[in-house]
């Protein structure tokens, strides 16, 4: 990743305004691609001056500022006291704590990958996402459109619920990234995010209507979800694989949330 | 552009592009502890500490480094010597290569960790790749330095 110009706005106004006056500018996040992009962009545009990096808490949500890292996530004690840990669990075996103590959550939703778990597990999250110029967005619906990139994603806002959730995953090695990832929460209904398909995570249209009376119709309801999904290739499995496995990984996080 | 970088303490200006890394610029200054391993973000042999949380620098815009306090080992000084102590003890530096951000990243997770398991230090060291793969060695030797058994 080049740019030719690095600049750090006084505030997220002038951040929008170079952003949308230069189409060949980019905003940074954690810049975990410096060495791994050839793209080449004109200016790079740091928030990380304007206090994007927290995590507030009140009655009915949880914000989390845009600049956070992926491992101030993992660790901190309000958000592990929500949604069973879901969030921590997703994100504790990328790569290693210097990587994720350098990665942004904003970094991480913005650029909408594949290998993203923690997009896997905010889908079952009732979660909403704040643009300095587009307002408020629903998360799958920002997931599912590629329609905005020139804007600042400000901060990420989930809504506290009580229920159940788990985060399944398959991964060949502690560090590396996943061959499928599985997200299920059962708060208001039951929701099931599958991801690394290897395409981005997607959230299931059919489990909403699941009626699981008992636990023999869990491995049914698992084959019915993993059906309504694409899979494809990539170096870590091929789709038939993926096929294979999704199943089990659906079945065992939802043994885990309906137990 | 010039920066004015605030490493081990000591101040430092120096002119930069503006996308350089801070290991590139760490190794031109002379800090020759912070080592060049996959340069993509995995191995973490460039860790350093910034601001006390291990970072990896090969992928840290040095222009977002003023104004922070970047640690080396050449930093810790005395602080580090129980740490390497504890890992020639147990005759795990081999090669030497991941040595330092070994060494860097150890302090910081004494730091953090409250009630440290071997399993805690284990995914506390995930990022630490060794080339020699002495993992075994270390991990004895560190646990020592943790007082866990």
């Amino acid at each position: 990743m080049r740019f030719e110009k690095f600049v750090q706005p006084e505030n997220l106004k002038t951040a929008l305004d170079i952003l949308k006056k230069d189409s060949n500018s980019v905003i940074l996040g954690g810049t975990t691609f410096l060495r791994l992009s050839d793209n080449r962009y004109s200016t790079g545009i740091d928030l990380s001056n304007l206090k994007l990096d927290f995590i507030k808490e009140n009655d009915h949500q949880i914000e989390i500022g845009a600049y956070t890292s992926l491992r101030t996530i993992e660790t901190d004690p309000v958000i592990n006291k929500y949604f069973g840990n879901l969030l921590p669990k997703s994100l504790e075996n990328l790569i290693g704590i210097q990587f994720r103590n350098n990665a942004t959550i904003g970094g991480a939703i913005f650029s909408r990958l594949g290998f993203s778990e923690i997009i896997t597990a905010l889908l079952v999250l009732d979660c909403e996402l704040e643009f300095e110029e587009n307002g408020k967005i629903a998360f799958n619906k920002f997931i599912s459109n590629w329609n905005i990139k020139r804007d600042i994603l400000t901060k990420i806002i989930i809504k506290k619920k009580k229920g159940k959730s788990s985060y399944k995953m398959l991964r060949n090695s502690s560090a590396d990234f996943t061959i499928l990832s599985v997200a299920v929460s059962n708060f208001d209904s039951i929701k099931i995010a599958v991801g690394t398909r290897p395409s981005i995570a997607k959230l299931s249209q059919k489990a909403a209507q699941l009626k699981i009376s008992d636990n023999s119709k869990i491995d049914e309801a698992a084959k019915l979800i993993a059906k309504e999904f694409n899979f494809g290739d990539d170096l870590r499995a091929k789709s038939d694989y993926r096929k294979k496995i999704a199943p089990v990984i659906v079945r065992r996080a939802l043994q885990e949330v309906l137990k | 552009m010039i920066l004015k970088l605030n490493i081990n303490n000591k101040f430092y200006n120096t002119n930069i592009e503006s996308d350089e890394s801070l290991l590139v610029v760490l190794r031109h200054l002379g800090f020759k502890s912070v080592k060049k391993g996959c340069d993509t973000g995995t191995c973490g042999v460039c860790s350093v500490l910034i601001d006390g949380k291990p970072r990896l620098s090969c992928q840290f815009l040095a222009a977002r480094a003023q104004g922070h306090k970047i640690t080396t080992v050449e930093g810790l000084g005395k602080k580090a010597d129980a740490i390497i102590d504890a890992i020639v003890n147990e005759g795990a530096d081999q090669c030497g290569y991941c040595g330092p951000s070994l060494v860097l990243t150890t302090y910081a997770m004494k730091k953090e960790l409250k009630d440290p398991t071997v399993n805690k230090i284990k995914h506390y060291l995930a990022g630490n790749l060794c080339r020699c793969s002495g993992y075994e060695g270390q991990l004895r030797g560190i646990k020592k330095y943790m007082g866990v058994k």
